[in-house]
């Protein structure tokens, strides 16, 4: 027997913070990275006689969510508490949702490789993330810091659907897609503003039943979600094939070490005591403000990255990389609505030339002062043989830097090419006249003199000559 | 002449009249609080120099032309479970012994913005929980009407010191009878509001459900004003109702009363008292000479209220005080072993055997495998609650009842006895399952000289009504609080 | 009725000392015994109230505390946190 004699069967839990400006249940402000216990009131810190009251944009964006993974919404839903005690709880209990979730019942197509396959999407439910401990050697005892708590969250369940480490990259990579698409999310893994819970089972191949599945706690990349589940996998496949059995436990996933490590077991596991929340009433959405949610829907990623591909003829690889940033495909169909270039030079552009900027400067397009005008008028004259490519990128700095008119660059630095054939047919003339031995040369048959003369013909123009109508010219010249 | 035995409605007009101060009448409460708190013990912290400050202001502002409210000036207890920034608010527990709310309640501030004076924290059961103010880590309230009687609870400080002049008008809170049972026991009136119509922001929860904050006074017009300034919608409380509410006290009316129907449910006459039901049939036949119909009505639920209610009232009070864990704020253990013993001895030292009880209670009704059987029936028993006081309201317009089978009872009597000190609620709790306003109106004395109350129950946002009945019985009986001897 | 006080106190996170065991037991038993005698209704569906809508928050910030306030209750503090006995998990 060997491991690929068995299937993996993963369930991902996924819970990503929602850039709200305020809290779920406060108005402190939604932001990460601040001072410690600076953004709580004695709301979101647990003050007894304080109660919360929820933010319509946490609803609004779960429901977006919803909309964009075909879940059915519960228009009438609530919201439970959920009871354990932990020092980043200040209530101790969690005000979540249990038996109504806001959104059920969706599906979430990825592409596997070539493959389309459907994830199936159990429920989509709100809830507040809670406060951070932080942990220091030099001292005995942990802090609490509280400004976390009370940050919105969505938690995104998915059914037993995914067979691979793989299958959960994609998976997780289009969700992470479909949140910033949404502008519901940051999306900063490094912040932890999304994170994940693995399940992980495994079965013999074509057995119809699932297997004892474990969760993972504390997955906190995507790259770790994929060596935690192929870790899993084999642990419990070791210990199927050693003739043990698997037993039902939450594990700690330590992605420094590359194991994990039994956190409890199903005996320990937490009675959370769920109840209806009495501190808020019932959850009821308007018909028509649900149905106007999904109208609100940007075009999805998968949607795009189809369109893309096959109305503007980009490659998949360049159609993948331009649908992965938000701000890319945008600056990408703001610059082709001009309506003046090819798609396939702006792509070029774009993931290229630009790309290497941002990444060298750790930059977002944001923080440049690029206008999708500059760079239409930038490719045009490339298109229109104005300037050279090498031009191009001399303008292509200047209006990363400020919003400055592409002609203006174009004259002020004198990056105009020679493409008037009569001017350049002088100098040809001239260059090959002066040259004659390489002429000779080439029609001898040494054809690398050819490039020889082409240089001759730069250097004369003193590099304005549009090297296009150069060759052009003395290839005709040549062959008279 | 004594201002402290007089009502808020007749101090109100000395005050706008210029007969009287606010500092005269701040400092005649302060002078019988120093010679009678040592006999009851109502207050668990006084704030007088506070209140003396307040009163100066509001004097000032009086002399200055300035619009004042009708509560300007008037002295008033809070019951320690209702937050008050920058003063201690202790629940009467050992765990909030030295907490110091950095913010007010929404009730607070309303009654800031009426110009209020607070006179001081008044104590009350554990986290109010219980029926006799026995529970409070601090000290036992006594009923002025009898020293060796408890006040009842759990807003007995706030009963007591309005029974024995140490201020004006008070503030409790009702869960399940908090302000009615001791306003009962101590022969003053007290309003169990319609739940969502008094803020609960800053009130230290118990059951989340079912408490409302509540007005305690000497007349109807007194707990009718009180009541006017601390009831409305607040965008800090989700279960705050959107409506807008009348002045209540403007809009009394004894006359309107005459028309009522009145209902008797028979279920609350069961294990009365002999003596307290008398008493009610007095009031019933004063109220029908002044021209009120009564009839005898049903709410065959009753009989399981009480467990309902102990249910349902303990599952989110397991909830509620999860949070005093010895983290942020209250009492920690001075010595442990790690987190887990820190929350066990820093909640075992910090709680009550009562608070412990309805805590353990309250885990084991939501416990897996018991949700269904216990919380979950007792929410479908309310339900069911609900549905016959609806049908009554068809029948009737006010449901009248004993306040409490019995009158005060002995201190320690009950207090070795949970299940006994659970019964003293019988006639209350329903109300707060139902969600329902209630008055407790002082109808007499019985034998002992100990005060009997009786309970006005009606529709919700049906506080009007009852204020009229309240105030039609007051004319009609010839009523006038008594101050008692101390 | 089976009670199992030390686990509800495990999970109210109580200690009950060996010698409280059984009078809270005792206690709780005969509490337990008179809460429950309540009548048979179903209850299937979910515990929902929609007669009873809640208007929602609007999403704007307003931030009025500084870290003294929320923290000057709290037991132990230090460098502006709460400070907890070590935790690991």
């Amino acid at each position: 027997m060997n491991r690929n004699d068995y299937e993996i069967v993963v369930g991902l839990e996924v819970h990503a913070e929602l850039s709200t400006e305020s809290k779920i249940f406060c108005s402190c402000k939604n932001k990460f990275g601040l001072e410690v216990n600076s953004q709580c009131c004695p709301i979101c810190s647990g003050m007894p006689g304080t109660l919360p009251t929820l933010n319509e944009k946490v609803v609004e964006y779960a429901v977006k969510m919803g909309h964009a993974l075909h879940c059915s919404i519960n228009r009438i839903c609530k919201q439970d508490r959920k009871n354990y005690f932990y020092p980043d709880l200040p209530k101790a209990y969690q005000i979540s949702q249990f038996d109504i979730p806001l959104c059920e019942n969706g599906f979430l197509d990825i592409m596997v490789g070539e493959e389309q396959k459907r994830i199936g999407v159990t429920r989509i439910h709100i809830e507040e993330d809670a406060g951070k401990l932080i942990h220091d050697d030099s001292f005995d005892g942990s802090l609490v810091d509280f400004n976390r708590c009370g940050v919105p969250l969505i938690e995104i369940v998915s059914e037993p659907d995914i067979r691979s480490a793989e299958e959960a990259k994609a998976y997780l990579d289009t969700i992470r897609q479909i949140l910033q698409y949404l502008d519901i999310s940051d999306c900063k893994m490094q912040e932890g503003s999304i994170r994940c819970d693995v399940n992980v089972s495994v079965r013999k191949k074509g057995s119809a039943e699932f297997g004892t599945r474990c969760e993972m706690k504390n997955v906190n990349s995507f790259s770790a979600t994929m060596r935690a589940i192929e870790y899993e996998a084999n642990r419990q496949i070791e210990v199927l094939e050693a003739g043990g059995t698997i037993d039902q436990e939450t594990r700690r996933w330590d992605d420094g070490k590359g194991q994990n490590f039994v956190l409890r077991s199903k005996e320990d596991a937490h009675d959370y005591r769920y109840f209806p929340e009495p501190d808020l009433l019932t959850i009821v959405l308007d018909e028509d403000y649900v149905e106007g949610l999904k109208n609100e829907l940007p075009e999805l990623p998968n949607v795009k990255l189809a369109r893309y591909m096959k109305e503007f003829r980009l490659p998949r690889a360049d159609a993948d990389l331009l649908v992965d940033s938000v701000e890319k495909c945008k600056l990408f169909e703001e610059t082709l609505a001009f309506g003046k270039c090819q798609p396939k030079n702006i792509a070029n552009w774009i993931l290229g030339d630009i790309s290497k900027i941002l990444n060298d400067g750790n930059k977002q397009l944001s923080d440049t002062a690029l206008t999708p005008k500059n760079l239409a008028e930038l490719i045009e004259s490339i298109e229109k043989g104005t300037i050279s490519n090498t031009a191009g990128k001399t303008v292509l700095d200047v209006i990363i830097a400020e919003d400055k008119n592409v002609a203006g660059i174009i004259s002020e630095k004198g990056l105009a090419q020679i493409s008037d054939t009569a001017a350049l047919e002088e100098i040809v003339k001239e260059v090959l006249a002066a040259n004659q031995k390489s002429v000779d040369d080439y029609k001898g048959g040494k054809t690398n003199a050819f490039g020889f003369l082409v240089g001759q013909c730069m250097k004369a123009t003193k590099g304005k000559g549009n090297p296009g109508i150069i060759k052009d010219l003395i290839t005709k010249y040549l062959n008279q | 002449m004594p201002l402290f035995d007089k009502t808020a409605t007749e101090l109100s007009s000395m005050l706008a009249g210029k007969e009287i101060s606010s500092v005269e009448l701040t400092k005649d409460v302060f002078a019988r609080i120093k010679q009678v708190e040592g006999q009851t013990e109502s207050y668990l912290t006084l704030t007088e120099e506070k209140a003396l400050e307040k009163a100066a202001e509001v004097d000032a502002k009086r002399a200055a032309g300035k619009p004042l409210s009708k509560l300007a000036g008037i002295p008033v207890g809070i019951k320690d479970n209702i937050c008050t920034k920058d003063v201690r608010t202790s629940c009467a527990s050992r765990m909030l012994e030295n907490f110091v709310p950095p913010y007010d309640a929404t009730v607070m501030k309303k009654l800031g913005a009426e110009d209020i004076v607070v006179t001081g924290k008044t104590n009350m059961d554990e986290f109010a929980m219980g029926s006799s103010t026995e529970t409070s880590y601090f000290k036992k309230t006594k009923n002025p009407h009898d020293l060796e009687r408890v006040p009842g609870g759990s807003s007995g400080g706030s009963a007591s010191a309005v029974a024995a002049g140490e201020c004006i008008l008070s503030l409790g809170s009702d869960t399940g009878g908090s302000i009615r049972q001791p306003a009962s026991l101590c022969g003053v009136f007290g309003l169990k509001p319609t739940y969502g119509s008094v803020s609960r922001f800053g009130l230290v929860a118990f059951a989340s459900s079912l408490d409302q904050i509540g007005p305690f006074g000497r007349c109807t017009k007194d707990i009718a004003m009180l009541y006017s300034a601390i009831c409305g919608q607040d965008h800090y409380d989700a279960t705050s109702a959107y409506r807008k509410y009348p002045s209540f006290l403007a809009a009394l009316s004894a006359e309107n009363a005459k028309s009522l129907t009145v209902g008797l449910p028979k279920e609350y006459f069961d294990g009365v008292d002999a003596e307290v039901k008398g008493k009610i049939e007095e009031a019933v036949r004063c109220l029908e000479g002044a021209g009120v119909t009564f009839k005898e009505i049903s709410l065959p639920s009753t009989s399981y209220a009480l467990n309902a209610y102990y249910i349902i009232a303990s599952a989110e009070a397991s909830s509620n005080l999860a949070r005093f864990d010895g983290v942020k704020y209250g009492y920690r253990t001075p010595e442990y072993d790690g987190l887990i013993d820190m929350y066990e001895k820093t909640r075992s030292e910090g709680f009550g055997d009562e608070v412990k009880r309805r805590i353990m209670l309250g885990t084991f009704v939501l416990s897996s495998g018991y949700y269904d059987a216990y919380y979950k029936k007792a929410k479908m028993v309310q339900k069911q609650i609900m549905t016959e006081f609806d049908a009554a309201y068809q029948e009737c317009d006010v449901i009248l009842t004993p306040t409490t089978p019995a009158t005060a009872f002995k201190i320690g009597e009950n207090i070795g006895d949970p299940l006994k000190m659970y019964l003293s609620d019988v006639c209350t709790v329903t109300v707060n399952i139902a969600g329902l306003p209630a008055v407790s109106v002082p109808c007499g004395k019985d034998s002992k000289g100990l005060p009997v109350g009786m309970q006005l129950i009606g529709p919700k946002f049906s506080e009007q009504t009852l204020f009229n009945l309240s105030e039609l019985y007051e004319l009609q009986s010839g009523f006038s609080y008594q101050m008692p001897l101390l | 009725m089976e009670i199992d006080i030390k686990h509800i106190a495990k999970l109210s996170r109580l200690k009950v000392s060996d010698g409280e065991v059984q009078k809270f037991e005792k206690e709780m038993r005969a509490i337990i015994q008179m809460v429950e005698n309540l009548p048979q209704l179903d209850a299937s569906g979910p515990l929902i109230d929609p007669q009873n809508p809640m208007k929602l928050r609007k999403d704007i910030v307003d931030h009025p505390y500084r870290r003294e306030e929320i923290l000057k209750n709290a037991p132990k503090t230090q460098a502006g946190c709460v400070v907890v006995p070590k935790v690991v998990e």
